[in-house]
């Protein structure tokens, strides 16, 4: 695999994992051109946990997608690791995709017909390295339900089974688009457990998109996105532990 | 403003509302097809019968007078009779150097024209009263020939070589089917009709004042066998073989065969279509009123009540029907048209003209809407009575369970992908099996008419090349002594000959009887051998009779049973003869008995009819001059040009028709795929999706879509040639009748060409379907809600 080889999959601990210079979004519809982003810079670490803030249409979901090479910049660049994102094919951004990120979306979007663990499964047995089914279950306390399929699990559940997917590859990066949007508050919290367990004890990149503002105490940096661009960026001094929180 | 909604999602869906759509078509066009064959050469009969007095009711005796006449008018129930003298004659036409056979008919003594059997003149006219060598040519042979009025041709008549003049070329409803008696194909090049003025002919016969061949017609409310028995006992002194009606009639008898096949294909292939059709219609749209939940729960919030959000659906699968019985309404005309011209290889009508059977089309249009809503009546049922509330939720996550395939404890050998297809396939059973299903009718189609041409090949090297191993076949006029099989013997280039004994009998068994030529033939005979089921030599039993399969089968007889004998000519003895063993033949029916049993049992000696001979093909030119300088040489029948006939004529016309359904079945298959590839993708898309998102490439995604297709392709392919064979059996055993029968044979290359065609099909609508893949909406799929 000349090109997965190409992407580093092994980062040095605190380095910069994105790097990003005048990133922007354009999308045209027919005649009518939307300005999704419009130049942002960013810098991004391992070992961060950061919430990306903002109203609807703000561009956080859109900035996601790019940082997980789902979509591509219009202009502007986009280092991973000093490897260039912009401009990569698409063969090369499923690559990225398979051995860098772990994705965690609202509606979890696991495969039905498979249970938890074959779930997981089937992201390792294509991944670089990844860890066992059972151990990345194991991480976010759902060992006793491996062998449950999707329909069978809470939504909680559910969301805790797409986390150990997107880990299962031990990235370096995990991305989550509104993960519990679809959740009360106390499963809520427990997805946020896990997710914070990852990232202090792997060391992984985090990157929450949130409309909720209470869950932002958790992130070491804060960014508030309106308009394409980021307005604001504050770093919490401490941070707080997601069982803390209460909305 | 819903049937706006109605036409966007049409023509988005297209591909899928066409794929339907088309196999739907198929199954009408065929419907309307056939049941437009049938109408045109139904009616075309009827009014050919009908204008031209098809008589009720014909008979054949040696030799009666004239005289007779009036005492069988006088027969209750007859409303006309009509006499003539019929005769086989050797012709002979420069070029040619086997002697066609022409049947020659007397005109009525009056010089009228036949008020019965009423002759079509196409050219020229009719022969002028006292002339003797004007002739009436059958238009078959003279179009075979490109002879015209003023032509002139030789013929040997009762031993004398005559130049007859053609006068006029015409055509009759007796001769629809154009054959020597006992033929199943035509063969216009050797076959001819003849009508000539009755004295010429019978002068010729010695037969002036007498006639040897009846046509009657019946009052409407005679019966018709009182009037046959009354008949035959008045013909019974004069060699009367027996009379019969217009069914049993040759040429009547051959095209009520081909309306009865055609009657039994124009249901079969209907059905198949039509339910692959409706599983599709199922398919597709319980797809989209899964889909549309929300928007049907937004509907009836709204205030739409649901009849009318089901009437809208509804309304969408007739749209569908609606394109199906268009394009099938046009299809079937265009095929109709085409395939009307195959008949007139066959059958001889003044005028076929392809009528389209406008009622067939409009049953058709209700049957393809009757089909496609049973198909979706359940799903639309469903989607509306569910209550506003519960349906804007989202469904939730479908429930999976370990396949038995996995309980079974397969589990270790099975690939997520390979898990995935088959819980999916479990987890809907019907879908599955309709899909499956779907696509085994395809192969089934595509194993009949393979089959069909299997058949015809064995056929041809069955029949001609193991059962009849002679080159020529010669009846003569009339019985003869053992002199004339001693002088065949001796025509240049005969290397064997083989006596025939043909004696004309009825054979009883219990209610049934049929009439029928026993023929008698040489114990350790060699040219004509007759195979069994098992296609092994049957050895001639010293006694008893031997039969064709099918004959048995008509009188209910079997082996062992013993059956009446009544011979219909000579001195009429009666006997009762056990069956020895059954003949299995192709065409037509067939008795057979030694021939010096048959001999005795007639009290008689060395005679003959004819002969099986076996040519030396270096004197072919010599032994064909002396076959036509023999004047006691009625008919000669060359295997070479009989198989040249098949060719031509059935071969043929099977050869289009495989053609014709193997595209059918390719359509079928193809449409079957395609949609449910189609549906697979749109159910999935949000898996697959999620499948490319975490990095999945594209062709891990495209073997994880085509898991799932492949098990039910290779689950579909063996059940598709189990029932391919059913279907084959069935058709083939449709077309077993008295005249032509086919062999039930289906190679293995047939079966692996259905398999590996339908498997190609397969393969393209799914590259075709999996070229959406690369336009899969990531982002949409993943936001939007299950």
């Amino acid at each position: 695999m000349p090109i997965a080889s190409s992407i580093p999959v092994h980062l040095p601990a605190s380095g910069v994992v994105f790097q990003a210079e005048k990133l922007r979004k354009v999308y045209r519809t027919g005649e009518q051109e939307l300005v999704a982003l419009h130049g942002v810079d960013l810098t991004l670490h391992s070992g961060e946990l950061v919430c990306l803030l903002g109203a609807s249409g703000s561009g956080k979901s859109t900035l996601l997608n790019i940082l997980g090479g789902l979509d591509v910049a219009t202009s502007g660049t986009l280092l991973y690791q000093n490897w260039p994102l912009h401009g990569a094919n698409d063969e090369t951004l499923t690559l990225f995709r398979r051995n860098c990120v772990g994705f965690v979306f609202q509606f979890y979007n696991l495969i039905p017909s498979l249970t938890a663990r074959e779930n997981i499964a089937l992201i390792t047995s294509i991944a670089h390295e990844p860890m066992k089914p059972e151990e990345a279950l194991d991480l976010v306390g759902l060992s006793h339900r491996m062998d449950h399929f999707p329909s069978q699990l809470s939504g909680g559940e559910q969301q805790r089974v797409a986390i150990a997917r997107a880990i299962a590859k031990r990235p370096k990066v995990l991305l989550c688009d509104e993960p519990t949007g679809a959740l009360d508050v106390h499963t809520g919290i427990t997805v946020l457990e896990a997710v914070e367990q990852i990232n202090r004890e792997l060391g992984t990149l985090a990157v929450i998109i949130t409309h909720n503002a209470i869950m932002a105490e958790m992130a070491d940096r804060v960014l508030t996105l309106s308009d394409g661009r980021i307005i604001q960026e504050t770093h919490n001094a401490e941070r707080k532990p997601a069982s803390s929180l209460r909305w | 403003m819903l049937d706006r909604k109605l036409l966007r999602e049409m023509t988005r869906m297209k591909g899928q509302i066409l794929a339907v759509a088309l196999v739907m078509a198929c199954g009408l066009a065929m419907m309307i097809m056939t049941r437009s064959l049938i109408l045109t050469l139904d009616q075309t009969r009827d009014d050919y019968y009908r204008e031209h007095s098809m008589a009720e009711l014909f008979a054949q005796c040696k030799r009666a007078p004239q005289s007779l006449l009036p005492r069988i008018a006088e027969i209750d129930g007859v409303s006309q009779v009509e006499s003539r003298v019929v005769m086989d004659v050797t012709l002979d036409l420069p070029g040619m150097d086997v002697p066609a056979t022409g049947h020659m008919i007397s005109l009525p003594i009056d010089g009228s024209t036949p008020k019965l059997n009423g002759i079509v003149l196409r050219q020229g006219r009719m022969p002028r009263p006292d002339e003797r060598r004007e002739i009436v040519l059958g238009e078959a042979f003279a179009d075979a020939h490109q002879l015209k009025p003023g032509d002139e041709l030789t013929a040997v008549i009762n031993g004398r070589r005559e130049t007859l003049r053609i006068c006029g070329i015409g055509l009759s409803p007796e001769f629809v089917f154009e054959a020597r008696a006992g033929e199943t194909l035509p063969d216009h090049k050797r076959f001819s009709v003849i009508w000539m003025n009755y004295r010429a002919l019978a002068m010729a016969y010695n037969m002036d004042g007498a006639f040897n061949d009846l046509c009657l017609d019946l009052a409407p409310s005679a019966n018709a066998e009182t009037v046959m028995q009354e008949l035959d006992l008045i013909l019974a002194p004069y060699g009367a073989t027996g009379s019969y009606q217009r069914k049993e009639q040759a040429s009547a008898q051959r095209l009520d065969d081909e309306l009865r096949v055609l009657e039994s294909l124009s249901f079969i292939y209907p059905i198949v279509f039509l339910s692959v059709a409706a599983f599709m219609v199922n398919a597709v749209l319980s797809r989209m009123v899964r889909l549309q939940r929300e928007q049907i729960a937004q509907l009836k919030a709204q205030g739409y009540s649901s009849r009318e959000v089901g009437w809208h659906y509804l309304k969408l699968v007739m749209l569908i029907g609606l394109i199906g019985a268009i394009l099938g309404a046009f299809g079937g005309y265009v095929l109709g048209k085409q395939l009307v011209n195959l008949y007139t290889l066959f059958f001889r009508f003044p005028e076929l003209e392809f009528t389209y059977h406008f009622s067939a089309m409009f049953t058709a249009l209700f049957i393809s809407m009757a089909a496609a809503s049973l198909g979706v009546i359940s799903v639309v049922k469903q989607a509306v009575n569910l209550p506003p509330a519960e349906a804007m939720r989202p469904e939730p996550p479908a429930s999976f369970q370990p396949s038995w395939l996995e309980r079974a404890g397969l589990a270790r050998w099975m690939s997520p992908s390979f898990r995935m297809a088959v819980r999916n396939i479990e987890r809907r059973p019907w879908q599955s099996l309709f899909t499956s299903g779907g696509l085994a009718l395809a192969t089934g189609l595509m194993v009949m008419p393979g089959g069909m041409s299997d058949s015809v090949d064995h056929l041809l090297t069955f029949q001609w090349n193991r059962a009849q191993r002679h080159d020529v076949l010669v009846f003569l006029n009339e019985p003869s002594s053992a002199r004339a099989l001693h002088d065949l013997r001796h025509f240049p280039g005969v290397t064997l000959a083989e006596p025939v004994r043909g004696v004309r009998s009825r054979l009883k068994f219990a209610q049934f009887s049929r009439k029928i030529n026993i023929t008698g033939i040489p114990v350790d005979g060699d040219l004509n051998r007759l195979l069994d089921a098992q296609e092994q030599a049957i050895v001639m039993p010293k006694e008893g009779i031997l039969m064709s399969a099918k004959l048995a089968e008509v009188l209910g007889a079997r082996v062992g049973d013993e059956v009446e004998m009544e011979v219909l000519e000579s001195h009429r003895p009666k006997f009762f003869v056990p069956i020895r063993g059954l003949v299995q033949d192709f065409a037509g029916v067939a008795a057979y008995m030694e021939i010096r049993a048959l001999r005795r049992l007639m009290r008689e000696g060395d005679t003959v009819n004819g002969a099986y001979l076996s040519v030396d093909l270096q004197h072919w030119d010599a032994f064909m001059a002396k076959i036509k300088e023999t004047p006691r040489i009625a008919v000669t029948m060359v295997k070479r040009d009989q198989l040249q006939a098949f060719r031509d004529t059935t071969a043929k016309s099977i050869g289009t028709l495989r053609t014709l359904y193997f595209f059918l079945a390719i359509i079928v298959a193809f449409g079957v795929v395609y949609n449910s590839a189609r549906i697979s993708l749109s159910e999935r898309s949000r898996e697959l999706a999620t499948l490319r998102v975490v990095g999945f490439t594209l062709p891990e995604v495209r073997r994880v879509l085509m898991s799932e297709l492949f098990l039910l392709v290779l689950m579909a392919i063996p059940a598709g040639l189990l029932f391919g064979r059913g279907l084959a059996l069935f058709i083939m055993s449709s077309f077993s009748t008295e005249t032509v029968r086919l062999p039930i044979l289906i190679r293995s290359s047939t079966y692996s060409i259905a398999a590996i065609v339908v498997l190609a099909a397969s393969a393209i609508s799914f590259a075709l379907v999996s070229r959406m893949l690369r336009q899969l909406d990531l982002l949409g799929a993943l936001k939007a809600r299950d």
